[in-house]
């Protein structure tokens, strides 16, 4: 019993950071929650499957990034449909002319490293993220931030490889747009 | 013969693409070739790029966020 109440303390030192985790990629405190509450019941009852093998951490993580996948499907909002292809951008604003040629060309960034140390950098660029519309911005973070493989990607959400890629471009169109407008094109950059 | 030079959305979609598994080796040579030609599809490139590497660190940044 003392084991499992250390473990259970240990769970609850990490329910802060979870929680942030889980808001910065489903935009709702409320299903935040749920899903660090999910992660952490089920933490508790796995816990033998733990036996110190990785950091707690990253074990709880690894836990919660399934809980919001999960969630993000069950509410059926904001999937990617699977009939996108290349030729038919619904988003109204595009990147590029008939021809193919940049609307707004990228301008160089300069050393763009020095800005990782910048707080407001890091809200400008999570405000970049929460901005894209839902069905790339899932897509988008569970590749790029929570470092699922293409192939656990296209798995989950029923999607063919082809269409991942789409996603994946529109997105880094998008936020490389959001971050040149909100960051790097103003006296910050 | 039109096929021998990519456009700026071609070569800017192979970039993001090769961020996900490896060229073929004909795709690499035209978007190589692009990329000596152009600064725009070369910005972006590094762009895309570096936000990757910004992504990967939001879990430590959620973290250093405060306690």
């Amino acid at each position: 019993m003392g084991d499992e109440d250390d473990l259970a303390q240990s769970l609850e030192a990490h329910r802060k950071y979870l929680q942030r985790y889980a808001l910065f990629h489903l935009h709702d405190t409320a299903l935040a929650e749920d899903a660090v509450q999910d992660t952490l019941i089920a933490a508790l009852a796995q816990s033998r499957r733990f036996e110190g093998r990785s950091q707690l951490r990253t074990w709880l993580t690894a836990i919660l990034k399934h809980k919001i996948v999960d969630m993000v499907r069950k509410r059926g909002r904001g999937l990617p449909a699977n009939t996108l292809s290349l030729n038919d951008d619904d988003s109204g604003d595009a990147s590029f002319t008939s021809k193919g040629a940049w609307i707004d060309p990228p301008a160089d960034w300069g050393l763009p490293d020095a800005a990782l140390e910048s707080q407001q950098f890091w809200r400008v660029y999570q405000e970049c993220c929460r901005l894209m519309p839902q069905r790339y911005g899932l897509v988008y973070s569970m590749r790029e931030v929570m470092d699922l493989s293409s192939e656990e990607i296209c798995k989950k959400l029923d999607i063919s490889t082809s269409n991942l890629h789409v996603i994946l471009f529109r997105a880094r169109l998008r936020l490389r747009a959001c971050m040149t407008k909100n960051w790097f094109g103003t006296d910050h950059g | 013969m039109g096929k021998l030079m990519y456009s700026c959305e071609q070569a800017a979609q192979l970039s993001s693409r090769a961020m996900e598994q490896p060229l073929g080796p004909w795709e690499r040579m035209l978007l190589s070739a692009h990329l000596m030609m152009c600064r725009r599809c070369t910005s972006f490139t590094r762009q895309i790029a570096f936000l990757r590497r910004v992504s990967r660190k939001i879990p430590e940044a959620l973290d250093e966020d405060g306690n």
